[in-house]
C-alpha cells in the first residue's frame, strides 16, 4: 500500500517535531528515514501509525485518510524502537498476540505462529520467554510479531540498532530478503547511513524537523542537495570559497587550496558563498602523465590501513583532505610532495547551511 | 559470610551479625514466640477449687462471728468466767487462722498446664465475628483494589512524570494528619446528623444510619488504608514500558485487552503488597472500627481480641485469639502470592 503525506506536521507544544511535510512512499517500497538523533524519525513514524495525530495536515494510506483511525485499525504494524515484546509471555505468545486480538482459537494461532517462527528460523524457541533469547532473536521475534497481523506497511523504528555489526549486516541481508518476498511496503527508520543506503529503494534524509532530500541511495550519495546531506550521508571533504564563474550546471570556486571546477546543482552564480564537496574516493593520486580537471599537491601525514583501501590524511597548508585508495598492492606511495587530482564532475558546490557536526 | 568479612573486616562483620541477630530476634521473632507460647497454656486451680474458696469464706465468716461473741462476753460475763471465755475463743480464732492460712496457701498456686482449650474458647459467636472480619477485611481489600487500580494506572502512566509526582504528593498530604482525627472526621460525616445525612434529606433519602450498619466502617477503612494500596501499585506501574502498551494497541489490542494480558500481569507483584497490607491493616484494625461504630455494630475481631487481655484479663485466651487472627492472615499472604504466582523475593523488590 502507498503512502502519502499531505502537509503534514507535528507541534509538541511551542516545539515543532515536524515541519509540514509533503511524502509519497510507493507501494512495495523498501523506504528509509535517515537522520540524526532527535531530528523527528520516530515521531514520523508514530504519525503513519497512529498513535499520533498531525497538527496539520493529512495523512493516507492506500489513498484512505487516516484521520480518526487509531493504531489499532490501520494496515500497518510497528516495530518498536526497543522492540517491546511482552517479557511474561513466551515466545510463541507474542508472536500470536495479535491473532489472539482477532479472535483466532489457540490451536490455530500456535499453528500460525509456529509457521512465523520457522520463518525467521527461530522455532526451536517457541516456549522460551524473551528475556531468554540473544538480541538478534528477539529481533526476529519482534518482525514475526508483527507480520503475524499481515500487514500492508511494515514501520521498523532503527531495529538493527542494538546488535553488533555482523549481526547487523546478517539481518539488513534477511530483512531486505523478506521485504522482497512479501511485498509489504517497509518504512525503515535508522541513523546509520550505510544501513540505509545498503536495503532502500529510495532514502529519506531528515534534519531538524525537516525531509531535505528524498532519492535512491545514489541519488543521495552522489547528488546531495544540501550541505546537511552532503556531510551527513558518508564521508566527504570540505573546501568552504567563492564562486568565480558558473555555467552548464558547472561552476568553479576559488578556495584556499586554489581554484577548482565542480557541479553546481544548486546553479549557484559568481560571487556566491559556497563549500566544495568532495568524497575521498574521488580524489586520487596523479601518476605519469595524467591531467584532470583539478589538481593540487600536499604533504602525506597519515596513512591508515583499512584492509580493502588505505585512507590518506594529506596535508595542503590551507587544510587537511583525506583520500581514500583502493590497495592494489602494485604501487608505493611516492616519496615527496603527493599530486592529487579530481574531475570536473567528482565534486558538488552547495551553499553553505546546516552540517551533520554542528 | 565470608563475604561479609571480606568487605567489612571481622570486628565490624561481628557488630552487623550481632545487630541482624537482635533486630530478628527481638523484634520478630521474640514477641511471636510468646504469644503462640501464652496461648498454649493456662493457669488451673486444683481440682475442688470452688469448695476451696468456699471453705475459707466460710471460715472468715466464723472469725467474724468470733469476733462478735468475744465483744459481748466482755460486756456480760463476770470477771471470773470472762477469761475463760476469752482463753476458748481465742484457741479457736488461731486455730481458724492457721487452717485458712494453710487453704489459702493450697489455693494460691494455681498450676499450669498445656492446653488447647484457649483455642477451643472461640464459641459460635466469636467464629462468627472473627469469620466477618475476615470477610470484610477481604471486602475493603477488594474495594481499594478496585478504587485504587484505575488511579494508580492514570497517575503512572497518563500523566507527565512532573504532574505525576504532583499528584502523589497531594494524596500523601492527607495522611499527615493524625489517623485518628481522619476517622473521627469521616464518623462526624457519616454520623446520623452529619453533613451526608443532611445532604441526602435534601433530596428527600435517609437518613441512613451508615455507622449503626458497620458501612461506615467500610468506608473509613477504605479511606485510611488506600495509600497501602495506591503506592504499591504505581510504583509497579511506573516500571511498565509503555511502548508494550502501544504495541499492544498496534497488534489490534482493545483496552480491556491491553490491561488483562499486559497491564494487570506486569503489575501481579505490585497487586500482591497491596493487597496483603491492605488486608493485614484491616484485619488488624482497632481503632477504626471502635470509633467508627461507637459500639452500635458487631464489633471487629480485634475488639475481642482487646477485651480478652484488658477486660477479662485472661492473656492466655487473648493470645489465642491474636494467633488465630495471625495465621489467617499469613495463610491470606501465601495465598496471594499462590494466586498471583508472585515469588517472596518479587514481594521485597
Ligand atoms: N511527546 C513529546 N513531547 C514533546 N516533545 C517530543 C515528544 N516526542 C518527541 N519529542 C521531541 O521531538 C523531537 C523528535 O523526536 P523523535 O523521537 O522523533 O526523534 P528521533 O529522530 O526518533 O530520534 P532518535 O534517533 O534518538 O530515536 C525530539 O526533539 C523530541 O524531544
Ligand atoms: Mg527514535
Amino acid at each position: 500500500m502507498d503512502i502519502a503525506l499531505d502537509g503534514a506536521a507535528v507541534r509538541f507544544g511551542e516545539f515543532q517535531a515536524v515541519h509540514p511535510t509533503d511524502l509519497t512512499i510507493r507501494a512495495s517500497e523498501f523506504f528509509s528515514i535517515l537522520g540524526p538523533s532527535g531530528c523527528g524519525k520516530t515521531t514520523i513514524l508514530r504519525l503513519l501509525s497512529g498513535f499520533l495525530d498531525p497538527s496539520e495536515g493529512e495523512v493516507r494510506i492506500g489513498g484512505q485518510p487516516m484521520a480518526g483511525i487509531g493504531p489499532s485499525d490501520r494496515p500497518t504494524a510497528l516495530i518498536f524502537q526497543n522492540l517491546a515484546l511482552f517479557p511474561l509471555m513466551s515466545v510463541w505468545e507474542n508472536v500470536a498476540f495479535g491473532l489472539e486480538m482477532r479472535g483466532w482459537k489457540k490451536a490455530q494461532r500456535r499453528d500460525k505462529a509456529h509457521e512465523l517462527l520457522r520463518m525467521v528460523a527461530l522455532d526451536g524457541q517457541a516456549d522460551k520467554l524473551p528475556g531468554e533469547l540473544s538480541g538478534g532473536q528477539r529481533q526476529r521475534v519482534a518482525i514475526a510479531r508483527a507480520l503475524a497481523v499481515e500487514p500492508a506497511v511494515l514501520l521498523l523504528d532503527e531495529p538493527l540498532s542494538a546488535l553488533d555489526l555482523k549481526l547487523r549486516q546478517h539481518m539488513r541481508a534477511e530483512l531486505k530478503q523478506l521485504q522482497k518476498a512479501t511485498g509489504i511496503t517497509f518504512v525503515y527508520i535508522t541513523h546509520d547511513q550505510g544501513e540505509a543506503l545498503t536495503m532502500s529503494d529510495r532514502v529519506a534524509v531528515m534534519n531538524r524537523g525537516w525531509i531535505v532530500q528524498v532519492g535512491s541511495a545514489d541519488d543521495v550519495y552522489h547528488r546531495p542537495e544540501t550541505a546537511f546531506v552532503a556531510t551527513f550521508v558518508g564521508e566527504t571533504n570540505r573546501l568552504p570559497g567563492r564562486i568565480e564563474t558558473a555555467s552548464d550546471g558547472k561552476a568553479r570556486i576559488a578556495t584556499p587550496e586554489g581554484a577548482f571546477v565542480a557541479e553546481n546543482p544548486a546553479g549557484l552564480s559568481s560571487g556566491a558563498e559556497a563549500i566544495l564537496f568532495l568524497r575521498p574516493e574521488r580524489l586520487h593520486l596523479l601518476a605519469g602523465r595524467e591531467t584532470p580537471a583539478n589538481t593540487l599537491t600536499g604533504k602525506l601525514v597519515r596513512r591508515d590501513m583499512e584492509g580493502a583501501f588505505s585512507t590518506l590524511v594529506v596535508e595542503t597548508g590551507a587544510g587537511q583532505l583525506t583520500v581514500q585508495r583502493v590497495n592494489a598492492g602494485t604501487d608505493p606511495l611516492p616519496d615527496g610532495p603527493l599530486h592529487l587530482g579530481f574531475s570536473d564532475s567528482a565534486g558538488v558546490i552547495l551553499p553553505p547551511g546546516d552540517t551533520a557536526d554542528d | 559470610m565470608t563475604s561479609l568479612r571480606r568487605s567489612f573486616g571481622a570486628p565490624l562483620s561481628a557488630v552487623i551479625v550481632l545487630l541482624t541477630g537482635i533486630w530478628v530476634l527481638g523484634l520478630i521473632a521474640a514477641p511471636q514466640v510468646i504469644m503462640i507460647e501464652q496461648s498454649f497454656w493456662r493457669m488451673d486451680r486444683p481440682a475442688g477449687a470452688a469448695e476451696l474458696s468456699v471453705r475459707i469464706d466460710a471460715l472468715y465468716n466464723r472469725l467474724d462471728v468470733l469476733a462478735l461473741d468475744r465483744a459481748a462476753a466482755e460486756k456480760v460475763k463476770t470477771p471470773s468466767s470472762l477469761n475463760a471465755e476469752l482463753a476458748r475463743l481465742d484457741a479457736e480464732r488461731a486455730g481458724i487462722e492457721a487452717e485458712i492460712a494453710r487453704l489459702e496457701a493450697e489455693e494460691s498456686t494455681p498450676v499450669k498446664t498445656w492446653t488447647l482449650a484457649n483455642y477451643a474458647q472461640m464459641g459460635q459467636a466469636h467464629l462468627w465475628i472473627f469469620a466477618k472480619t475476615i470477610l470484610a477485611s477481604l471486602a475493603v481489600t477488594a474495594i481499594a483494589f478496585v478504587v485504587c487500580y484505575p488511579i494508580a494506572y492514570a497517575i503512572a502512566k497518563l500523566e507527565p512524570p512532573r504532574r505525576a509526582a504532583l499528584i502523589m504528593l497531594a494524596l500523601v498530604i492527607p495522611y499527615a494528619i493524625n489517623e485518628l482525627l481522619r476517622v473521627f472526621a469521616w464518623q462526624m460525616i457519616l454520623n446520623y446528623g452529619g453533613p451526608l445525612n443532611a445532604a441526602l434529606g435534601l433530596v428527600g433519602i435517609g437518613p441512613v444510619p451508615f455507622l449503626e450498619s458497620g458501612t461506615g466502617v467500610f468506608v473509613a477503612m477504605v479511606y485510611a488504608y488506600i495509600l497501602f494500596m495506591v503506592f504499591p501499585l504505581y510504583n509497579v506501574l511506573e516500571t511498565l514500558d509503555t511502548n508494550q502498551i502501544e504495541a499492544a494497541r498496534d497488534l489490534g489490542a482493545k483496552t480491556w485487552q491491553i490491561h488483562r494480558r499486559i497491564v494487570l500481569p506486569h503489575a501481579r507483584p505490585g497487586i500482591a503488597v497491596g493487597c496483603i497490607m491492605t488486608f493485614m491493616l484491616s484485619a488488624g484494625s482497632y481503632a477504626v472500627p471502635y470509633i467508627m461504630t461507637r459500639g452500635t455494630a458487631d464489633p471487629w475481631f480485634t475488639q475481642l481480641v482487646y477485651n480478652r487481655f484488658f477486660q477479662a484479663t485472661n492473656w492466655n485466651v487473648g493470645a489465642a485469639y491474636a494467633f488465630s487472627l495471625l495465621l489467617v492472615c499469613t495463610g491470606f499472604v501465601f495465598l496471594m502470592m499462590k494466586l498471583l504466582k508472585v515469588r517472596l523475593r518479587d514481594i521485597a523488590k
